[in-house]
């Protein structure tokens, strides 16, 4: 709870850095610039898959400056990396730091990113008191949207916390119906990554697991800066569940699928969207790879007819296929370009706010499909894709776009 | 799997983790016996040699899973990559120690130590900038063979690491106890200022230490490589941690106590992580390093120079 006298501290100040931003924009409205920053782990065990959503963004954003900008502003973009040496992969403290120069730059109204839901969590209460949008490409957990965190995560009140996907609310029960209705799996081991979107995701697919009557032999939680994971593997073994699920992302992930073709050669083995990505292809590799599940929270965009020329510009300017969070970066960045563009199409100044409400309101056609967001930020498609990792030899080892196969849909919860 | 046959089985894994780490706890008790310094380079010194015995292997062809060799071209390419690895890590550990730690022989108080860490930090950096921030996917030449005993599962690397470790530590044992720098060596250990006074050169042993020691690390690292097939620029804090405790545990400074130390930690790791969960394992190592120290305060073999062997 805010002290009456905070309160007035932390009003005056806003109103400072309110009469500071609109001077700032003033100047900024003369040459016609509006700047988005744009937040992922450049350093780190995700780096690949990050320069991918990367440069899904900066396509669309490219695309717009080549047709002369949008409403005739110029866009630039103000690239953060929120990962660490130290940390080896997203770091939330460098997360923050980057939400606060964000904030910081007068000519910052909206923000692409962060890919990761730890550091999402670190950023969306510093973007709400700076009055920031954030549309994310990939960072799925929950709590960051949810109202019931609102306190916590946007103190402001408003949604800043935008996704182009869906969240693990979905994402980890759908595949929890997923093991049970199409792989028929009766018991499971559950591990996950000690991250905020590992440990989130692995509990909602073990609450909807257990609702399913899959029965949960074991949880488990791994150090992702360890490298032996065969004690834990070992332990999974001798428990002989039919199925090993792991929520969280590729530093561990590498690790787990390596050792576990060794230890579990004949298991079901899945996951999230962590283990969706050029990042597991790489450092695992074949055989290892083979067969692993696992989802993504977005429909299966690449093989939409309408994404083929999107993929075809994608893949000539980068040299590399995109992956379906290179494209929900596209996505991201066609909401907020539109949003700019409606704000200057109905005479008002391109301000954080404006464009924030202008997200908020946002139908924007994508290559998802039309995107809206509930009154949270979240999207209102919650659609969860199922793939499997099958070696395809006609394609580069580490080419997601091919070595994933697409399942399908996984069930929704009724 | 009984219960029996999964003890059995996180033993042969704790063991395996035990080899390497006694390896590279080696490096430290080395350095620790002759300078009395802790040298938290040596984490990295681990982790660059990994890459070394990457590159190593790339270089004779083999990348990724894809190219398993068998018999005498086996064991050419082994014998290649570890002798490439153990003289790489050698020669950087010598470097470190000429450009950094000799200038400042001498200087009372932790100025070394914090040196140590911060050539850790360069070799890091250097690593994370020059190659990347990915998870490198190890070359791999050792075919998959697997024998079961019983409910424990042996595979061919398991028995490799197992061995290489053990005629390595076995050497550096004779080479100690039996050679004229060995026995250099135990003499600075025990009293640098006599040694010197006999005629021992007693920048020579350092350099010695130096060198066998990491060159041990790179033996420990391409170890790693070929059993995780895994490396990045990450791995040296986690190992080195463990390895360090292990020297710690056995009582630094003591040859034998580093290999066992290493043992025992290879072992609570994967025992405590069956018995209790694998997310307790720091926490049990430490404790049970503490409960060590507070009542054998120079660990389990004693306040040793490399000699008491």
């Amino acid at each position: 709870m805010l002290s009456r006298r905070s309160l007035i501290i932390q009003l005056s100040t806003t109103a400072l850095v309110g009469a500071l931003a609109t001077h700032a924009r003033s100047a900024a409205a003369a040459d016609k610039t509006v700047k988005i920053g744009i937040n992922l782990p450049f350093t780190g065990a995700d780096a690949h898959d990050a320069e991918l959503i990367k440069d899904g963004a900066l396509l669309a954003i490219d695309e717009a400056n080549a047709q002369g900008g949008v409403a005739g502003y110029k866009i630039e973009v103000l690239l953060l990396d929120d990962g660490t040496a130290t940390a080896g992969q997203y770091d939330p403290a460098q997360a923050a730091t980057n939400a606060r120069k964000m904030v910081a730059d007068k000519e910052v109204v909206a923000a692409i990113g962060p890919q990761m839901s730890g550091s999402g969590k670190a950023m969306s209460p510093i973007l709400s008191q700076g009055d920031l949008a954030t549309v994310t490409p990939s960072s799925t957990n929950p709590d960051i949207t949810d109202p019931k965190f609102a306190g916590q995560y946007r103190p402001k009140g408003k949604a800043i916390y935008f996704r182009t996907v869906t969240t693990d609310a979905f994402q980890g029960p759908n595949m929890a119906n997923y093991y049970a209705d199409v792989l028929k799996v009766k018991s499971v081991y559950v591990l996950d990554d000690s991250g905020a979107y590992g440990v989130g995701i692995a509990d909602t697919f073990q609450a909807q697991a257990e609702k399913r009557g899959i029965k949960v032999l074991g949880r488990d939680q791994l150090n992702p800066k360890e490298t032996d994971y065969s004690t834990t593997l070992t332990k999974i073994k001798s428990l002989n569940p039919d199925a090993l699920y792991y929520g969280g992302v590729a530093q561990a992930g590498v690790k787990v699928v390596k050792q576990a073709s060794d230890i579990l050669p004949k298991m079901i083995k899945g996951g999230g969207d962590g283990l969706y990505g050029a990042e597991i292809l790489r450092g695992a590799g074949f055989p290892a790879a083979e067969g692993w599940y696992a989802t993504i929270a977005a429909p299966n965009i690449l093989e939409n007819p309408d994404a083929a020329p999107v993929i075809d510009r994608f893949a000539k300017k980068y040299g590399q296929q995109p992956e379906n969070y290179s494209i929900t970066a596209y996505d991201a960045a066609l909401v907020i370009l539109d949003a700019v563009k409606r704000v200057a199409a109905s005479g008002k100044e391109v301000t954080r706010d404006a464009v924030r409400d202008a997200i908020q309101t946002a139908h924007v056609k994508t290559l998802q499909g039309e995107i809206t967001f509930d009154d949270n930020g979240d999207l209102r498609n919650r659609e969860i894709s199922v793939f499997r990792i099958v070696k395809d030899d006609k394609y580069p080892p580490d080419d997601v776009l091919h070595q994933y196969k697409y399942l399908g849909v996984a069930p929704q919860s009724s | 799997m009984s219960d029996y046959g999964v003890l059995l089985q996180q033993v042969v894994n704790g063991l395996s983790l035990g080899a390497m780490y006694a390896l590279l706890a080696l490096g430290f008790t080395l350095v620790y016996g002759i300078l009395e310094l802790i040298n938290f380079a040596h984490f990295n010194v681990f982790m660059v040699s990994s890459f070394v015995g990457m590159w190593a292997l790339e270089l004779l062809g083999i990348s990724g899973q894809g190219h398993v060799l068998t018999g005498p071209a086996l064991a050419g390419a082994l014998v290649f990559a570890f002798a490439v690895t153990m003289l790489a890590g050698g020669v950087l550990g010598v470097a470190i120690e000429r450009l950094s730690l000799r200038p400042l022989r001498g200087v009372p108080g932790t100025a070394a130590m914090i040196t140590t860490i911060g050539v850790s930090y360069i070799l890091f950096n250097v690593i994370l900038l020059t190659v990347g921030a990915g998870s490198e996917n190890y070359p791999n030449p050792l075919p998959v063979v697997r024998w079961q005993f019983g409910e424990v599962t042996l595979e061919l690397k398991t028995l490799l690491i197992w061995g290489v470790a053990t005629a390595l530590m076995m050497t550096l044992h004779l080479f100690v106890n039996r050679t004229r720098l060995g026995k250099a060596m135990r003499a600075t250990a025990q009293d640098a200022e006599a040694a010197r006074m006999m005629g021992v050169d007693v920048d020579r042993v350092i350099v010695a230490a130096f060198f066998l020691g990491s060159a041990l690390a790179g033996a420990a690292a391409l170890i790693f490589g070929l059993y995780y097939n895994y490396t990045s620029f990450i791995i040296g804090y986690t190992a080195g941690l463990r390895a360090f405790t292990a020297a710690v545990l056995g009582g630094i400074g003591s040859v034998p106590g580093a290999m066992v130390g290493g043992v025992l930690i290879g072992l609570i790791e994967t025992l405590g992580g069956q018995l209790i969960a694998v997310r307790w394992t720091d926490v049990i190592i430490f404790s049970i390093l503490i409960l060590v120290l507070v009542f054998v305060p120079t660990g389990l073999f004693g306040r040793a120079v490399p000699t008491k062997s």
